[in-house]
């Protein structure tokens, strides 16, 4: 089979999915059925993206789900409740000390001057005026209930602390990141029971008031909710925005995009930016490929490591903020076996296990075949008990035929001709 | 011409991967009682055509006859029945077996109840080392054992399903002398017992010393198939490179180093048990001046290997010692300070600790280099490129393009990437670890005389080989290290093989 062929094999088959999709149902190819995929997917794909940086360091995140159930949790609790509760104690400081260790970070690049103890100086300098600065932005509003723009920046953040610490336990203390990411599954499901239980009202934090409204102050969460960003974009944008884009197909397109599916396409682009353009994105390669190698030519292993399970912890984060806003409730049981998803995702994209492998356009693919496999079983009326079935199977051809197993099999048959015609041939 | 004696033999076999043709029309036969020895330079098709014969490649055009009669083998293990045993190059032993199991992997003999019945399988080891004359216990773990033994019982492996035609695939290129010497009494002993063997090495000397016949293989094809009696060295080597290659010896364009001494070393230590290695290394000292090229000599596990990862940060804060660059002490905690002190280390294992065999030439090239090449984070790809090129023209490495995987480059060609991958972070100490193992002689002498462009450069080198010839031709001095110590240091002048191997052999 050509290479070429090889290579654009994953996109013939969401065409192939997709053209199926026209035919079986006839409101697949809708706006609204489109946008509704894009929406229900989204959360999936997030996780997928991070889920793609770790493997293709030949590690995986199993915690992901439960980040994202724990992640619910605190944003339901920090929106709702208006005084100091779990969930705050949690978050803020969680998320002070993540911003800290950015800043400190982005300090040590840009700042970095040859003397190592100054260099050292400025990053202290930049972790405690980070810290002091979300811990300040956050501490009022702990009163009032949080604005959603705040629980959209400390939620993540207190993934990527949770996340580092998988990482720094898979790094430094050279543990197996299945087992630490299974046990920070474990952990993150009783954190989030404990502290979704301590508010005293049970496990579910829903939004609706006892009247089953949305308070106002909660009501903006519909805006990262939206099914279409055209209903969010007055308030958002200036007038002459809306008004620039001609009447058209892009523009329609614009209107219609789900914001969880703009969350997504964004962590799609980030994640695509780090893999093809950021240094670190050369270092996951080169780790997943070959980490004696990695680290023989100077790449900070143990650094770039923690960095990507940091980095799947606050995207796990983030989807369980979404998540919230989607469902306007948070609960432990949110996301639950989420990260077989994301990793069933990130293979179907041909990205390999073994790590040193994959691309974010094949996580692409995976998510969106995912996505349009379940809606078109949806919409001609199969059962869910159905679709997983099938789903388990769409996984293994999947893999076979990245793995090329199937164009083996038919080079065999080829052979295996030719060696009869060269037998029966008299010679 | 089918002689009734052939065991093996191929017709017109052409192989193709992937944009490269690896064989072409390549005829091939070995008879019983034969040691048939098949040289030519990296990439001329050596591997690959045993890899054909022993069915690790059914895809093939042409036909292979076992006793006249025309078979494919679909899988390796078919070739095995078939009676075809192969040692590749690379071992291919589980480390925490015992030898017995290893020799029985995948047909553990069984008692009634299909349990294994270890017995057995001991004493049919026993046996069969014995009938080998190898010494090795066979509930011995294999991770335990030196390369030497662990060689043998590779080879008792492939012999114990009553192979007829046994293929070596460089098998000396691990052993020490005294090995090699065990192992030639060993295929003397095979070829008397009617098996036919298939030799193939680098080494001129051994083939001298051990082949019946020599076929020469080139860019993929058959160039002549020779008695060794009636073949001489230059021929040989003219067949191979397809002109006459002047000897590197000859040429004198001795350098001479400065006086500034670049690299200082004083007490290097590592504590025993690191790593998993048994040697230890006590108090080495040594300095290396500008355009100097400093050899480390010594057996297999004198710790010459460890001189160098030590040195560049590769044990972290468990090794020991002061280390001054240009009159600077430093502190090398990991390999990433070793490199931003202008350090560069060369392994010896290309594909366990020198490329990443998944990606590009390009990645693999610009990985040291990343640092220099990157602004905000991002990767300056057209500088990159130019970097890549610069370097593949300058080694005048043979790739289709840089965007070739590295996984489908010969042994040599690989080896110049991993050169071209430090050269390109411009160091100003180069470390080198076998520079040469396992490659022909024409990347060999690209090497040498790249070496001596870099001491011509003022490059402080040192270099660990165990081919002394090598080390006497290039190096300014040579230290020779014997059990974890520095055991004496010569100077080229007065080096001679015999010294340097009186002050390596232990308890000399």
């Amino acid at each position: 089979m050509p290479r070429i062929l090889r290579e654009s094999l994953l996109y013939i088959s969401v065409i192939v999915v997709f053209a199926a999709g026209c035919l079986a149902a006839p409101d697949f190819l809708k706006p609204d059925n489109q946008s509704a995929v894009l929406r229900q997917v989204s959360q999936n794909g997030i996780l997928a993206v991070g889920m793609t940086l770790v493997i293709i360091t030949a590690g995986i995140d199993l915690s992901v789900g439960r980040m994202l159930g724990l992640a619910s949790t605190l944003a339901a609790m920090l929106l709702v409740e208006k005084r100091w509760t779990a969930a705050t104690y949690f978050t803020v400081p969680a998320a002070a000390v993540s911003a800290g260790i950015l800043a400190a970070l982005v300090a040590g690049t840009v700042g970095g001057s040859r003397s190592g103890r100054r260099t050292l100086a400025v990053q202290c300098l930049a972790f405690a005026a980070a810290a002091a600065a979300v811990a300040l932005w956050a501490v009022p509003q702990s009163r009032t209930g949080f604005s959603i723009l705040s629980v959209l920046v400390l939620v993540p953040l207190a993934g990527f602390l949770l996340g580092g610490v998988s990482g720094v336990l898979i790094s430094k203390c050279r543990l197996q990141p299945f087992i630490v990411t299974l046990a920070m599954m474990t952990s993150a499901y009783g954190a989030a029971r404990l502290i979704a239980a301590s508010s005293g009202s049970g496990y579910i934090h829903s939004l609706y008031d006892s009247q089953g409204n949305v308070p106002t102050g909660v009501d903006s969460l519909r805006v990262i909710d939206a099914a279409q960003l055209a209903a969010c974009l007055p308030s958002w944008t200036p007038h002459f925005l809306s008004r620039s884009l001609a009447e058209g197909a892009l523009r329609r397109l614009l209107e219609n995009l789900p914001v969880p599916g703009l969350f997504f396409l964004l962590c799609l682009g980030a994640g695509m930016f780090i893999l093809n353009r950021l240094r670190f994105g050369r270092h996951l390669y080169a780790i997943g490929g070959n980490e004696e190698t990695a680290r023989l030519s100077g790449i900070n292993v143990d650094g770039v490591k923690i960095a990507v399970y940091a980095i799947s912890g606050m995207l796990s984060f983030l989807a369980g903020v979404l998540a919230c806003a989607q469902y306007r409730q948070g609960k432990p049981d949110m996301g639950a076996m989420a990260e077989l998803d994301a990793i069933a995702a990130v293979v179907i994209g041909g990205t390999s296990l073994m790590g040193g492998r994959g691309r974010m356009m094949g996580t692409l693919v995976g998510v969106l075949i995912f996505g349009y496999l379940t809606n078109i079983l949806s919409l001609r009326g199969v059962s869910t008990d159905v679709q997983l079935f099938i789903t388990g199977i769409i996984i293994v051809a999947a893999v076979l035929l990245q793995e090329g197993y199937i164009q083996r099999l038919a080079s065999r048959l080829r052979f295996r001709r030719r060696d009869k015609e060269s037998f029966s041939r008299p010679i | 011409m089918t002689f009734p004696s052939m065991i093996l033999e191929a017709r017109g076999i052409t192989k193709t991967f992937p944009g490269v043709v690896a064989l072409r029309n390549v005829s091939f036969a070995v008879a019983a009682g034969e040691v048939h020895a098949v040289i030519g330079e990296n990439g001329a098709g050596k591997s690959t055509l045993m890899k054909v014969l022993s069915g690790v490649h059914p895809d093939y055009e042409g036909e292979l006859l076992l006793d006249g009669k025309t078979v494919r083998f679909d899988g390796p293990r078919e070739a095995q029945r078939a009676g075809i045993g192969i040692v590749h190059q690379e071992l291919n032993l589980v480390r925490d077996l015992t030898a017995a199991e290893n020799v029985f992997l995948g047909r553990e003999p069984t008692t009634r109840w299909g349990l294994i019945d270890r017995r057995r399988m001991n004493r049919e080891a026993a046996e069969l080392f014995a009938r080998l004359d190898i010494d090795v216990a066979p509930d011995q773990r294999i991770g335990h054992l030196p390369v030497g033994q662990q060689q043998m019982v590779e080879i008792a492996k492939a012999l114990s399903l009553n192979a007829r035609v046994l293929i070596l695939d460089e098998p000396t290129s691990a052993l020490s002398d005294r090995e090699t010497a065990t192992l030639f009494s060993l295929i003397h002993r095979l070829r008397e017992q009617g098996v036919g063997i298939v030799y193939i090495s680098h080494r001129m000397e051994e083939v001298f010393q051990v082949s019946d016949r020599i076929t020469v293989l080139r860019d993929g094809e058959w160039v002549g198939t020779v008695p060794t009696a009636q073949a001489a060295r230059d021929e040989l080597i003219r067949m191979m490179v397809g002109r006459p290659l002047t000897s590197f010896f000859a040429e004198d364009e001795r350098t001479t180093p400065d006086e500034r001494v670049i690299l200082s070393v004083e007490n290097l230590s590592l504590a025993a048990g690191v790593e998993g290695r048994r040697t230890r290394m006590q108090n080495v000292s040594f300095e290396v001046r500008a355009g100097e090229i400093l050899g480390l000599a010594g057996l297999l596990g004198s710790g010459r290997t460890e001189v160098l990862e030590a040195l560049f940060g590769a044990y972290g804060d468990r090794t020991q010692g002061c280390i001054q660059i240009e009159g600077r002490p430093v502190v090398i905690r990991s390999p990433l300070d070793a490199i931003r002190h202008g350090m560069a280390l060369v392994t010896e294992d290309r594909k366990a600790s020198g490329l990443v065999l998944q990606l590009s030439l390009r990645e693999n090239m610009s990985l040291p280099s990343l640092r220099r090449l990157t602004r905000w984070g991002m990767v300056d790809g057209a500088r990159e490129r130019r970097l890549v090129d610069e370097f593949i023209e300058r080694l005048s490495i043979r790739t289709p393009s840089r965007e070739q995987r590295v996984a489908n480059l010969s042994g040599g060609t690989q080896q110049k990437v991993i050169l071209g991958k430090w050269l390109a972070m411009t160091p100003r100490i180069l470390l080198l670890d076998e520079p040469t193992r396992g490659i022909d002689v024409g990347a060999k002498a690209e090497i040498y005389h790249l070496l001596r462009e870099l001491s011509l450069r003022r490059v402080a080198v040192v270099m660990a080989s165990s081919e002394l010839p090598e080390l006497l031709e290039l190096c300014h001095r040579i230290l020779v290290m014997r059990e974890g110590r520095a055991a004496a240091l010569f100077a080229r002048e007065n080096a001679t093989q015999e010294k340097i191997l009186h002050a390596a052999a232990p308890g000399g």
